[in-house]
């Protein structure tokens, strides 16, 4: 293996550690942080759709049922956060990985 | 004379009659001309005395007279079963029945029935092209002013559900760091573009109701009738829509005056009370008195209508050329 050859594939495992280290600390956490944003507002726009899902009535209902289809995954997806959520620190504390 | 006409008031009072006979009217001065009737015990068939549908029909008898009577369960189910086809095309078979629950439960919610006759307002009034004049026989007074209340509610709500979820598709834009893939594109995103469009037909209507739209009131010359209408006059003039006037229904006829009997009797002093409150009318309410019909011996229908349709002092042709 000539000299070159060598620093090649050093730097190869470098980059690699180090884009490794940067997903670790620095995308990933803020990544999931905004997803949780945004699941969060989902929520809230998911309870003012849906509301009566919880037997408060709702004069929209009528016409957000038509929105269902379209919002079959995210229903299901609610739907368990609702129930699996335990706290509201709980979910925010999430994003600390200790 | 605005496009769309609607006669309303209290249940009884011959809502159906008078906006019959003042588009019969309408008709007969030339003007193409469809009545609706909203309210869930329709009784246009009766007048004219022949069966209507869901429909516009052609009115037997009566040239530029076509009728229809709203039928809002009918309209539930259609929605019911258009939103479930649409789920079996995008769910998968697993998920179709946790869904489906969500979907029959919201057309059971007491607010369908009103949606669903909004809904087929909003339809007939896109559809008006073909008509020179829509007139609307009303449900009475509380449920078809609480429809008509519907364009603005109903808009500020869908406004807010487009923020929110406007909001969090931008988030998950934004959490498309480096090479990931967006979960959400908001140009992309059905539920917006759904909710727009619903957003649209409401302010459609609402713009037609303030702009192309007025009420008449219909009352008897009795006591509870004139407060319902003063109280309706005043939840119109909350949602920004005025009251073009008043017709004044089932006045008793005044004995001929060489009549003396007990019936004769009767007649006269009922006359001066109603004369009295007639007055009242014309003095308490700033709307004019466009009518005032005597009560008929038999139910108006056929040649009556006619008549009563003469008595009307609303001017049905006079905008024919600028509308």
């Amino acid at each position: 293996m000539t000299l070159a050859e060598r620093i090649e594939s050093y730097r190869e495992i470098v980059e690699e550690w180090l884009h490794g280290l940067y997903h670790g600390m620095v995308e990933g956490p803020a990544f999931e942080l905004i997803e949780k944003e945004a699941e969060d507002t989902d929520d809230a726009f998911m309870l003012a759709c849906f509301a009566d899902a919880f037997g408060i009535p709702s004069p929209v209902s009528y016409y957000t049922a038509e929105l269902l289809p379209y919002l079959a995954d995210e229903f299901a997806g609610w739907e368990r956060r609702l129930w699996d959520r335990g706290t509201l620190v709980e979910r925010k504390g999430q994003q600390y990985h200790f | 004379m605005e496009k769309f006409v609607f006669f309303g008031g209290k249940g009884g009072v011959g809502k159906t009659t008078v906006s019959s006979a003042y588009a019969l009217k309408c008709a007969s001065e030339g003007l193409d001309t469809l009545v609706v009737s909203t309210d869930p015990a329709h009784s246009t068939a009766d007048v004219f005395d022949q069966p209507f549908g869901d429909d516009p029909r052609p009115v037997e008898g009566h040239d530029g007279l076509h009728a229809m009577e709203i039928d809002p369960d009918e309209a539930v189910d259609e929605h019911l079963m258009e939103t479930k086809r649409a789920l079996a095309d995008q769910v998968s078979p697993a998920m179709v029945n946790e869904i489906d629950r969500q979907i029959e439960l919201a057309h059971r919610t007491p607010g369908a029935y009103e949606a669903a006759l909004f809904d087929r307002f909003i339809d007939v009034m896109r559809g008006s092209e073909a008509y020179d004049r829509v007139v609307f026989d009303t449900a009475p007074t509380g449920g078809a002013l609480r429809l008509l209340s519907l364009p603005d509610f109903l808009g500020d709500w869908i406004d807010r559900l487009i923020e929110k979820r406007t909001t969090s598709i931008d988030l998950y834009e934004r959490a498309a760091i480096g090479d990931r893939e967006a979960r959400r594109r908001i140009d992309e995103d059905p539920i917006i573009a759904r909710l727009s469009d619903r957003k649209e037909l409401f302010e459609f209507a609402g713009r037609t109701l303030d702009e192309a739209a007025t009420f008449y009131l219909v009352l008897n010359p009795d006591e509870l009738s004139i407060r319902e209408t003063d109280d309706a006059i005043d939840d119109l003039d909350e949602y920004g829509l005025d009251v073009g006037g008043l017709v004044v229904n089932r006045l008793t006829p005044a004995p001929d005056d060489d009549e003396h009997g007990r019936g004769a009797t009767y007649l006269r002093e009922r006359c001066a009370t109603e004369r009295e409150r007639v007055t009242r009318i014309h003095e308490n309410f700033a709307q004019p008195v466009v009518a005032t019909i005597e009560t008929r011996v038999e139910e108006v229908k056929g040649d009556l209508l006619d008549e009563v349709a003469a008595e009307l002092d609303i001017a049905a042709a006079t905008t024919t050329g600028e509308r």
